[in-house]
C-alpha cells in the first residue's frame, strides 16, 4: 500500500521539519570529526563565526550549506528551538552490522558477500556517506573498497524533504518562499545524488580517464560486475587520510608535493574534466606512501551544466587580471548591475573579498596557506557579507566559493605552500581556454 | 478404505500445491477453495478434511516455508555475532522465504500470528516453533530462562509488526523492511537485562573506525 505523503507527514510529525537542519549537523561533525586537538582549540575562539560559514558557505556540501543560507536569509523563520535542535538532532545513517549488510549485499549482487567475495572483512573500514566501507578480494585477487549504502537511505531523504516542503506551507504567503522552495530543492537533488552510487560510479571512471600516470594522482578503477546503485565496489587504495599524514611530521618540501596536488587535481576536473569537485573534505583524499595522492570519494563531484559553465569563463579574467576587473567580476557574480544604487557597504565587502579570494593566484610564486591571518581574513569577510545578508548572487557563487574554502581549509591544515596561479594556468593552457 | 497417513500427506502437499499455483497465478482473493480442490483433483468437501478455510491453506503454506528458513538458519548459522545480529538474521532467512509467499502473509498474520490471534489455537505450532529458537538464542547468551514473558511478548509485538510492515511494503526488495527490522531488534536488545545487553552491543560493528 503506498502511503501518500500527507499521511507519512501525519505520522512523522514536527521532527521530520527539522530535518534539513540535522543534516547540516551531520556535515560540521563529519567536518570536525578528525580535527586535531590543537585545531579545535584554535577554532574554539572562532567557533561561532565559524559556524556561520560553515553553515552557509565554503565549507561545507552544497546540502548543508544551502540550509544554512536559507536560515541565515530568513531570521523571522528561525525559531530558538531550531538552535536547541541543531545540538540535539544529527542525522547518519546507522552502522550496519553483518546480518544486514549481507542481506543487502544479496539484495544488490544476488548473493551472499561470502560468496561474491573471495575475501571480505565483517568489520567496515569506514563510515561512507549514508553507509560504510568494507575491505574485500574479488576471487581475481584483486583488493577492493566496497561501499554499501543503509537500506532505504534515499527514499527516506525523498519523503523527509516533501514533508519539509509541506512543512513549510505557511511561508508560501511571503515573498521568499520561491526562492527557499529552490534552496530546499537544491539540498534534496545533492542529497539524492549522493544515493546513487552508478552515478558515482560513472563520474569516478570519467574522473579517472583525465589523470596520467606521472601526474601522480590515484582514482580507483571501478569494478562495474559488483556495482550497483546501493553498492560500489572500486580498487583499494592504501594510504593514510591528512591527519595521520600529519602525524609524521612530514618535511615542508612534501607538503607543498601534496598541496600541489591537491589544487592541481581540482584544477584538472575542472578545466579537462568540466567536473566541479565540490566538497574537497578531508575523508575525501588519501595520502600515498609513495607521496601520490588518492582521490576516493566521487559522490559530490558532479558536471558542471551550460550556465554554470559560462560563468566559470566569466570568472576567469578576474585571476590573472588587474583590481579593476576583479571587482567587475566580483560585482558580476554578485549580480549587481548598477553599482551607483548598491549598498556601498556591500561594494566594500565584495571588494576586499575579491582581493581576499585572488591574493594567492596573483602572487607568481607559491603562496603559504599555512598563514593562519588569511583564513580567518576571509571567515571574518563570509561572517560579514552574511551578516550584512549580502547573499545574493549567481548560484555559481555558491559553488566556487564551497570549493575554494574547502581548498583553502585543507591546504592550511597541511601548510602547504602552492603556487594556485600557475597550476590555474597550466591546466587552462592544456584545455585551451581562449581569453575572451 | 482407510485413507494411510502416507496417502494423507501426499493429499495434503497435493493441496497446497495447487494453491501455492492458484495464489500466485490468480491471486489469493480471486482463488477459492472449489478451484484448489478441483486443481488438485479432490472433492471440495474432502479439501476441507485438511484445511477449514482458505487461510488455513495459506497458512499451511507460510508454516512450511518458515520450517525450511529455520532448518537453513540452522545449518548454515555460524553463531559468532551479537544477539542482534543473530535475530536479524533468523528474521531475515524467514522472510528470504516468504517471499514468494508474500501475497497472502497478511491473513496468515490475521488468523494465526498477530497478538490478537494469540488467543487462538491456530498457528500455535508455528509461534512456539519460532518462539523456542528465539529463546535458545537469548538463553545462550545469558541463562535459562533469562527472556521474561514481558521481554517475549515484546519481541512478538516488533516480530509481527515488521511482518506486517513486509508484507505491505512497496520498496525495491522490500529493503524498507530491512530498516525496519534493524531498528525493532535494537528496541528489542535494549530492553533485556543489562548484563546481556552489555555482552552482546560490544561486538555489533557498532564502532567504526
Amino acid at each position: 500500500v503506498p502511503v501518500s505523503a500527507a499521511r507519512r507527514l501525519f505520522e512523522l510529525g514536527g521532527l521530520q521539519a527539522q530535518v534539513a537542519v540535522a543534516y547540516l549537523v551531520y556535515w560540521l561533525r563529519s567536518w570536525f570529526k578528525d580535527a586535531s586537538q590543537r585545531e579545535l582549540e584554535l577554532a574554539e575562539t572562532h567557533l561561532r563565526a565559524a559556524i556561520d560559514v560553515f553553515a552557509t558557505m565554503g565549507y561545507l556540501r552544497g546540502a548543508a550549506m544551502k540550509v544554512g543560507q536559507a536560515i541565515a536569509n530568513l531570521p523571522d523563520l528561525l525559531p530558538t528551538q531550531v538552535e536547541e535542535t541543531l545540538e540535539r538532532l544529527h542525522f547518519e545513517a546507522p552502522p550496519m552490522h553483518f546480518a544486514l549488510l549481507r542481506e543487502q549485499v544479496r539484495n544488490e549482487l544476488g548473493q551472499d558477500p561470502e560468496s561474491v567475495f573471495a575475501s571480505f572483512e565483517t568489520d567496515a573500514l569506514a563510515a561512507a556517506s549514508l553507509g560504510q566501507v568494507h575491505r574485500a578480494t574479488l576471487a581475481s585477487g584483486e583488493q577492493v573498497a566496497v561501499k554499501i549504502q543503509y537500506p532505504g537511505i534515499a527514499r527516506s531523504i525523498r519523503a523527509d524533504f516533501r514533508a519539509l516542503s509541506a512543512l513549510l506551507f505557511p511561508t508560501r504567503l511571503t515573498q521568499v518562499w520561491e526562492s527557499l522552495k529552490g534552496q530546499f530543492e537544491d539540498i534534496r537533488a545533492v542529497l539524492e545524488r549522493e544515493t546513487d552510487y552508478e552515478l558515482e560510479a560513472e563520474t569516478l571512471t570519467r574522473g579517472r580517464a583525465l589523470f596520467r600516470e606521472d601526474d601522480g594522482i590515484v582514482v580507483p578503477n571501478v569494478f562495474d560486475a559488483y556495482s550497483t546503485r546501493r553498492v560500489l565496489t572500486m580498487e583499494f587504495v592504501e594510504g593514510v587520510h591528512v591527519q595521520d599524514f600529519l602525524k609524521t611530521d612530514p618535511p615542508q618540501e612534501q607538503r607543498d608535493q601534496f598541496g600541489e596536488k591537491i589544487y592541481g587535481s581540482g584544477a584538472r576536473l575542472h578545466f579537462a574534466g568540466r567536473l566541479l569537485y565540490a566538497d574537497p573534505h578531508p575523508g575525501n583524499y588519501l595520502f600515498l606512501p609513495n607521496g601520490e595522492l588518492g582521490l576516493i570519494d566521487f559522490g559530490c563531484v558532479r558536471p558542471y551544466n551550460d550556465q554554470e559553465w559560462e560563468c566559470c569563463r566569466l570568472l576567469d579574467p578576474a585571476v590573472r587580471g588587474d583590481r579593476e576587473t576583479r571587482r567587475e567580476v566580483g560585482r558580476l557574480m554578485a549580480a549587481i548591475d548598477d553599482p551607483a544604487h548598491a549598498d556601498p557597504k556591500h561594494l566594500d565587502l565584495l571588494e576586499a573579498y575579491s582581493d581576499w579570494m585572488w591574493r594567492p593566484y596573483n602572487l607568481e610564486a607559491p603562496f603559504d596557506f599555512g598563514s593562519e591571518t588569511y583564513l580567518r581574513e576571509g571567515i571574518d569577510l563570509m561572517s560579514k557579507l552574511i551578516g550584512g545578508r549580502y547573499t545574493q548572487g549567481r548560484p555559481m557563487v555558491v559553488f566556487t566559493t564551497r570549493w575554494f574554502f574547502g581548498m583553502v581549509a585543507m591546504l592550511h591544515r597541511l601548510r602547504a605552500r602552492v603556487d594556485v596561479g600557475a597550476l590555474y594556468n597550466q591546466e587552462r593552457v592544456a584545455a585551451e581556454w581562449t581569453t575572451a | 478404505v482407510r485413507v494411510t497417513e502416507k496417502t494423507k500427506a501426499a493429499t495434503r502437499r497435493r493441496i497446497l500445491k495447487s494453491a501455492r499455483t492458484l495464489f500466485s497465478r490468480e491471486g489469493f482473493e480471486r482463488t477459492t477453495t472449489r478451484d484448489v480442490a478441483k486443481a488438485a483433483a479432490i472433492a471440495t468437501g474432502t479439501l476441507f478434511n485438511y484445511f477449514a478455510t482458505k487461510e488455513a491453506i495459506a497458512l499451511g503454506l507460510v508454516a512450511d516455508a518458515i520450517e525450511a528458513a529455520h532448518q537453513e538458519f540452522e545449518s548454515l548459522h555460524r553463531d559468532r555475532g551479537s544477539l542482534e545480529e543473530d535475530l536479524f538474521g533468523f528474521i531475515a532467512a524467514e522472510l528470504r522465504h516468504l517471499k514468494s509467499h508474500r501475497g497472502y502473509v497478511q491473513p496468515v498474520l490475521e488468523i494465526a500470528l498477530s497478538p490478537l490471534a494469540l488467543l487462538e489455537k491456530t498457528g500455535e505450532s508455528l509461534r512456539l516453533s519460532h518462539i523456542e529458537r528465539v529463546e535458545r538464542m537469548i538463553a545462550a547468551r545469558v541463562s535459562e530462562g533469562a527472556c521474561s514473558f514481558v521481554a517475549l511478548h515484546l519481541y512478538w509485538t516488533l516480530y509481527t509488526g515488521v511482518l506486517a510492515f513486509w508484507a505491505a511494503d512497496e520498496s525495491p526488495n522490500q529493503e524498507d523492511t530491512l530498516a525496519v527490522l534493524d531498528s525493532s531488534l535494537k528496541a528489542f536488545v535494549s530492553v533485556l537485562p543489562t548484563p546481556l545487553v552489555a555482552r552482546n552491543t560490544a561486538n555489533v560493528s557498532g564502532e567504526l573506525p
